[in-house]
């Protein structure tokens, strides 16, 4: 599993992140939300190894600060928000920037096939040759979710668990997209891999997520599974807005309801 | 949004669509081929009538008896003059094209160039240093280095150049194209005054030296030359290719080369002094010779696809295909005088430089 700790973060003087705990076990997605601004993304990026920060984050029971970054390329793989290029890649060749590390738990031979499969699972078949910067936002964000999981195919290595970091994964996408990729992250959860997804809509995190962390100024205003997190009360406080929390009856499930007017 | 030329789907060679790698190799077979006849055409070719195929068919087969005609004279200008020439020109050409793709990988940007954003002229400012100030100031390096000195002067001054570029045009992992080649330009005016000073302060032999060398020409080949700046060059191509898994990555963000297991800090010093190094010891033999970084990558990723692996070796068979022949062209064209091959490489790569930026506009935000 992965640990943080009192993980602080600050760039230049202003501290961004605060003495956040937090922590994702094989087998769960752990949902961050939280308004912009929050501290999610940093967050993010200092378990990703590219922040400094104080406090400790352990990966399998390793020190992230003293994994080397092929190491750590091994044990997780990282979705950013959005990737520009300014080079004419092909599709294909997006995807098997995923296999660089060659670390992907395939047999060799299955390598050469994992981008396919990979841009299938994202339903983008049959885009191998299309050009990347042709491509509309939400394209693009799949072929680099095909990238992020060629990277970690197999949700398991060696006995240890592997992690996927999305950063906003479904935020460019059309609503049968969004289920397309969340239940790509269920499915990784569910062979034995742990899943950290930075979300901005409630209802799929409570559809989706084990645990939320809500993340307010910096800190850490709540942790716990969907109905213990989501109430009016913080949620209004977090996001500043007006909105109704229910619950659906045949599931358990809560969803949020934004009401028309800003607080 | 997107470029003409890449309009249409890849039509694939192998078995996958979207893989350029079979085309890539097949390019790449036909740049050797290329790279072999400019070879012979530089050899065969220049203001004497030398005949290098009797030269050749000699060191193949040994002396025809009675082929008198086979001189000591022919002999002469081919091994003395034309093999080191064309031996420095391949050194040359595919170190400034292996460089420019490198550095269009390194600062993600296909309008990187040493000669553009100032690393030759620091490379310069470094070489001049060394002509003019070598019997004065630096005196104690050059009697350390000898022959060296030139091309280790000329890779400090790239090096310097660079490092500083690098450090002001990226901020958290992205380079800005605009602060880059401003600060480029900024650079290059930099290092042309202190070079403006130095010539200023030049006495009369000084300035003959430097007016031959700053025109850039592969005129003055020797295998002295060869062997002070050939390793150098040498190791510092050989050490490219390592270079590419991790450019390629580098194209997506260096926080992504980083997540895919890249070690970012080292790839790019590794590229930086590298680049430095090779460029520094081509300006040191051959001064400046412009844009063959920039146009020699560019077409070749229009044929073959911004794959490192394979555009690093097509670039450096182009970049030596293309410097032989823009030589014949500089030694010939006004025979038997020369042209300096500055002068030829600006004026064909110039227009096509104009052209790359007309077709880029609005692909590349500046």
């Amino acid at each position: 599993m992965i640990e943080a700790r009192d993980v602080s973060v600050a760039i230049g003087k202003k501290r961004i992140v605060a003495d956040v705990d937090f922590e994702v076990r094989p087998g769960e997605i752990s949902a961050i939300v939280g308004p912009n601004g929050s501290g999610k993304t940093t967050f993010l990026k200092a378990m990703s190894g590219d922040l400094a920060h104080t406090g400790r984050i352990v990966i399998n029971d390793r020190e992230l600060s003293t994994m080397k970054p092929v190491e750590a390329a091994t044990v997780r793989a990282v979705l950013p928000q959005a990737t520009t290029l300014s080079f004419p890649f092909t599709v294909r060749e997006i995807v098997r920037l995923g296999l660089v590390g060659g670390l992907a738990g395939m047999l060799p031979g299955e390598n050469e096939r994992l981008p396919e499969r990979a841009l299938a699972r994202v339903d983008l078949e049959g885009f191998s040759g299309r050009f990347y910067q042709e491509l509309s936002g939400g394209e693009q964000q799949r072929v680099q979710l095909a990238r992020v999981l060629c990277q970690v195919w197999a949700p398991v290595l060696d006995g240890r668990p592997r992690y996927l970091f999305l950063d906003e994964p479904v935020s460019s996408l059309d609503i049968k997209h969004q289920l397309i990729i969340m239940n790509i992250a269920r499915d990784f959860a569910r062979r034995g891999g742990g899943v950290v997804a930075i979300l901005h809509d409630l209802n799929l995190t409570a559809m989706y997520a084990d645990r939320i962390f809500v993340m307010h100024r910096g800190r850490l205003a709540a942790t716990g599974s969907p109905r213990e997190v989501l109430s009016d009360e913080l949620i209004e406080r977090v996001f500043d807005c007006r909105l109704k929390v229910g619950v659906l009856p045949a599931s358990d499930m809560p969803f949020v309801l934004p009401q028309s007017s800003v607080s | 949004m997107a470029d003409q030329s890449i309009a249409g789907p890849v039509k694939a060679m192998g078995a996958s669509e979207g893989d350029r790698s079979g085309r890539a190799r097949a390019v790449i077979l036909l740049l050797c081929l290329s790279l072999a006849i400019a070879v012979l055409l530089s050899l065969t070719s220049g203001a004497s009538d030398a005949s290098a195929v009797n030269v050749i068919r000699d060191w193949l087969f040994g002396t025809v008896p009675g082929d008198a005609a086979l001189s000591a004279r022919d002999s002469l200008i081919v091994y003395e003059i034309r093999l080191p020439r064309v031996i420095l020109g391949m050194l040359v050409g595919a170190a400034l094209a292996v460089c420019g793709a490198v550095m269009q990988g390194l600062f993600r940007n296909p309008l990187a160039d040493p000669g553009l954003i100032g690393v030759s002229a620091g490379s310069s400012l470094g070489a001049v240093a060394v002509i003019v100030l070598g019997g004065t100031v630096l005196a104690p390096a050059t009697a350390l280095l000898g022959t060296l000195a030139l091309p280790f002067a000329a890779f400090f001054g790239g090096l310097a150049t660079t490092l500083v570029l690098y450090e002001v045009a990226t901020r958290r992992g992205q380079t800005s194209v605009a602060t880059m080649l401003l600060a480029g330009i900024a650079l290059a005016a930099l290092a042309m005054a202190l070079t403006g000073i130095l010539i200023f302060m030049a006495d009369d032999r000084q300035l003959r030296d430097l007016t031959f060398w700053s025109l850039g020409s592969l005129g003055g080949a020797t295998w002295a030359k060869i062997a002070s700046v050939g390793p150098i060059i040498i190791l510092a191509l050989a050490a490219m290719p390592f270079l590419a898994r991790g450019l390629n990555a580098l194209a997506l963000g260096e926080a992504t080369a980083g997540h895919l297991g890249i070690p970012v800090q080292r790839l790019k010093y590794t590229a930086i002094i590298g680049v430095s190094a090779a460029v520094g010891a081509s300006v040191a033999v051959s001064g400046g010779i412009g844009f063959v970084g920039i146009v020699v990558p560019h077409l070749l990723r229009l044929l073959i696809g911004p794959d490192n692996r394979y555009l690093l070796p097509a670039s450096a068979l182009l970049g030596a295909s293309l410097l032989l022949l823009a030589d014949a062209v500089a030694r010939t064209i006004v025979a038997p005088a020369e042209l300096p091959i500055g002068i030829v490489t600006a004026v064909a790569g110039a227009p096509l430089f104009l052209w790359i930026l007309l077709r880029k506009r609005g692909v590349i935000d500046l």
